[in-house]
């Protein structure tokens, strides 16, 4: 989701991060919170300012998708090796023309309030995320639930409109169950996961394990959820012992904690990219040439070790890498100067080029992202003005409007990224690719129930927008999140995946 | 008399109109940052209308102060929760914080004015270093006595998180957080008040004291102290203002849960009843420091000499 988590990065702050690793950052003085076996505190990204109780809208603090991940049963989730499995949903069929599918729901399900969970729950609160629209990203617009129906106490129907044969996957993760009717969030309403809330204030939610759940039973008893807006400040409570977890630190706050021996370094592979974004539908970027060359200017490991310090993997313009559907068997992306020169001479651009490469400091690295390509540019004979804009604002002012920029994808399947990106009616096509043909043959991929047939055809789609496209997929960064030793079982699947810490233990 | 008690009102409602039209000022507005860039036109111009951001800015602003008057803070732009909630939340961790850096910078302020302000080359290097101290800024300060106490010694925790239902159990957590207040903000008040010193203890009747042989502490309780009463109480409820502004940045750094924390991230999103309502808080508490300092200042003006 490319939700900008407002974080503030002032140069200041690197004055602080610098200090905190000369001064070796010893921190033996944490008020004595220690921890039993089976209590995990944990510190999430979260800003005061968005913190909701609402599961149906942006999610845009993690802390509170965190806890909506425990405390709300969702229809299907991602299993440790990627594929998605039952969750509140124990089976499902789709009818043939794989419009309609049918999800049976486990008897065994209860919310916390003592209330069973019924198929008209589910089908309430399918429709609440989709009259959300406007704040989610439209995260069911690929289905009609207008004409989706309850058919018993136990069993909904849900409509896609399109035949989709990866409708449970789709349904991955973000479909969070709450009580029919409930429309008031101001407080929190009951739900039926793993976990119930049973206080929350300011800086943490406390969660304890609900012992009806369906599931099974979670090692730990309770949970604690704190916010911390701070990266550093977040890697700072797990090296100083305050707490146990910490999601999603800086990686400059990760090369501090390694060669730690009482701390675990948990990577999550490939759930950021900062492409470099060009719109193919304005000059120069509407000559393929141009779009080429800009692509072999850039020098990728250098890039992923300058902005990930090496935490993350260098890209090949695959806009979905660690999909099931990336293609495979593609000669890498080599740096090549000399040919992105002959390129740009042919499209006449032999006497250089001036570009405006626009930026921000939403997410550690994309400045620095920008200002390096700036610079491999500059030795293919672009000259690429840099343009930081200030957080606050890019994603609605930067973001899917200006020509040339530095994007942010969070680690979302193909079929996500084409909606909200590639498809001729996407409303955020932010290179401009539509192609008739491109959404016909998505939309017949998608429909092609044979699973191994269906990946090779959107393959040969993520091919096609490598090849042709506006985007300059340079690397993707590894999620990192920092732990106690001892702690285990965090997951480390992409996109949603990471909130799902039910089943998480600590050791010895 | 009067005129103080009308006067702290009027200054209330300019910082409100100053503050609200400060944040309009801003580019973009709530609905944008709710919707981050995802939503049509059509779904953007729906969620003003349901929040009511599709109305011109003075009668967004006049709909806030009549709600206000009637005690409702409003809800969020961002969440839709009650401001009073999210505030109240809040408040006792920063009152708490900010209460304990002022105990802790006014004696050192006091106490730093005084050697900085006596006349003799130990006062002079004092006053060069209390400047130069003052100029410091709080990041930095920040930075820096984290890696000390933090960091080099381990003395004290580097973030400052607060045990489930508020306020620290701990002291040793609001240790650091409140020394990075505590330090610039005391340095700053002797940098101004050491002029003031100075001139006390030059006044013809302070030295006359002296030459008479009274004792040192009694020349500064009877004879200085008086004079720098009201200038001080004026100096505490300035310093007592920048240090609630302060806040937002070392709570942030400490991940501590207060107000500070909350207004960085309404002002990012553009929550302008929540930007509304903790400025509001903060210009409360410096207008009734000032007015405590003139209530003060009239009751020692009858005894000190013009200044």
């Amino acid at each position: 989701m490319a939700t900008p988590l407002r974080r503030r990065r002032a140069g200041v702050l690197t004055v602080l991060a610098l200090l905190a690793t000369v001064a070796g950052c010893g921190g033996t003085a944490a008020p004595a919170t220690t921890s039993s076996g089976d209590t995990l505190r944990y510190v999430s990204i979260g800003s005061p300012a968005t913190a909701s109780n609402d599961p149906h809208g942006g999610l845009a603090n993690e802390s509170d998708a965190l806890r909506f991940a425990l405390t709300y049963d969702v229809l299907t989730g991602q299993g440790p090796d990627g594929r998605t499995q039952p969750r509140l949903a124990e089976s499902w069929q789709p009818d043939p023309t794989l419009t309609r599918w049918r999800f049976t729901l486990r008897r065994s399900a209860v919310f916390s309030d003592g209330r069973p969970v019924r198929a008209a729950d589910v089908l309430y609160s399918l429709r609440r995320i989709e009259r959300k629209a406007a704040e989610n990203y439209g995260r069911l617009a690929a289905f009609d639930l207008a004409a989706s129906q309850v058919v018993d106490e136990h069993t909904v129907e849900v409509v896609s409109r399109q035949p989709f044969a990866d409708v449970p996957r789709a349904l991955e993760s973000v479909t969070f169950v709450v009580p029919e009717g409930s429309d008031d969030f101001t407080t929190p309403v009951p739900g039926s996961g793993p976990f119930r809330l049973v206080s929350s204030d300011a800086q943490t939610a406390v969660l304890e394990r609900h012992d009806r759940w369906w599931g099974p039973t979670p090692p730990l008893r309770r949970v604690e959820v704190r916010v911390v807006a701070d990266p550093q400040a977040r890697a700072q409570a797990v090296l100083s012992g305050q707490a146990d977890a910490a999601a999603s630190i800086a990686p400059t706050a990760a090369k501090q904690a390694e060669g730690r021996g009482d701390l675990t370094l948990v990577r999550r592979p490939a759930v950021t990219m900062y492409p470099f974004v060009m719109r193919t539908d304005r000059k120069p970027f509407t000559d393929p040439r141009v779009r080429e060359a800009v692509k072999l200017a850039a020098d990728r490991p250098v890039l992923v070790q300058a902005a990930f310090l090496g935490y993350g993997q260098v890209g090949d313009d695959v806009l979905a890498p660690v999909d099931p559907s990336a293609p495979t068997g593609l000669a890498p992306r080599q740096r090549d100067v000399a040919r992105a020169k002959r390129l740009l001479a042919e499209a006449g651009y032999g006497n250089g080029l001036t570009v405006t490469l626009h930026t921000t400091t939403s997410y550690p690295g994309m400045d620095t992202a920008a200002t390096l390509f700036a610079r491999q540019l500059a030795e293919a004979g672009i000259t690429a003005r840099v343009k930081l804009n200030p957080p606050d604002t890019y994603f609605t002012k930067v973001w899917a409007k200006q020509d040339f920029y530095t994007g942010y994808f969070g680690g979302i399947p193909f079929f996500d990224v084409a909606r909200v990106a590639l498809l001729s009616t996407s409303p955020t096509n932010e290179t401009a690719w539509r192609r008739p043909a491109f959404d016909t043959a998505l939309n017949a991929a998608l429909a092609n129930p044979d699973e191994a047939a269906r990946n090779r055809a959107l393959g040969e789609l993520q091919r096609q927008v490598r090849d042709e496209g506006g985007y300059v997929v340079w690397g993707t960064g590894d999620g990192l999140d920092l732990t106690r030793k001892g702690v285990q079982g965090l997951p480390t699947g992409p996109g949603f995946a990471r909130l799902f810490i039910d089943q998480v233990r600590i050791g010895a | 008399m009067m005129l103080r008690l009308v006067r702290a009102p009027l200054l209330l409602v300019g910082v409100s109109v100053l503050v609200y039209a400060a944040t309009e000022a801003l580019p973009g507005d709530a609905a944008d940052a709710r919707t981050a860039g995802r939503a049509t036109a059509a779904q953007l111009a729906e969620l003003r209308t349901r929040t009511g951001l599709d109305a011109p800015a003075w009668q967004r602003y006049l709909d806030w102060v009549s709600r206000l008057l009637r005690g409702d803070a409003g809800v969020s732009l961002l969440s839709d929760r009650p401001v009073a909630d999210l505030v109240g939340q809040r408040l006792p961790a920063t009152a708490t914080l900010a209460a304990a850096a002022l105990a802790a910078a006014v004696p050192a302020m006091l106490a730093l004015a005084w050697v900085a302000g006596a006349p003799s080359r130990t006062g002079r290097i004092a006053a060069a270093a209390v400047t130069a101290a003052a100029a410091v800024p709080q990041v930095v300060v920040t930075a820096g006595l984290t890696a000390v106490f933090a960091g080099m010694l381990a003395w004290l925790p580097p973030v400052s998180l607060l045990p489930p239902g508020g306020t620290p159990a701990d002291p040793r957590a609001l240790a650091l957080p409140v020394l990075s207040l505590a330090l610039p903000s005391a340095t700053y008040g002797a940098a101004l008040l050491r002029g003031v010193v100075a001139d006390a203890a030059a006044r013809p009747y302070v030295r006359d004291a002296h030459l008479r042989g009274l004792p040192r502490w009694r020349v500064a309780v009877l004879y200085v102290g008086p004079m720098l009463l009201a200038p001080s109480a004026r100096v505490v409820a300035v310093v007592a203002g920048g240090l609630v502004a302060s806040t937002a940045v070392v709570e942030t750094l400490f991940g501590y849960a207060g107000l500070g924390e909350l207004l960085t991230g309404a002002v990012a999103n553009r929550d302008t009843p929540v930007v509304q309502a903790v400025a509001m808080l903060a210009a409360a508490v410096v207008l009734a420091g000032l007015f405590l300092a003139d209530l003060l200042a009239a009751a020692t003006d009858a005894r000190s000499a013009p200044a």
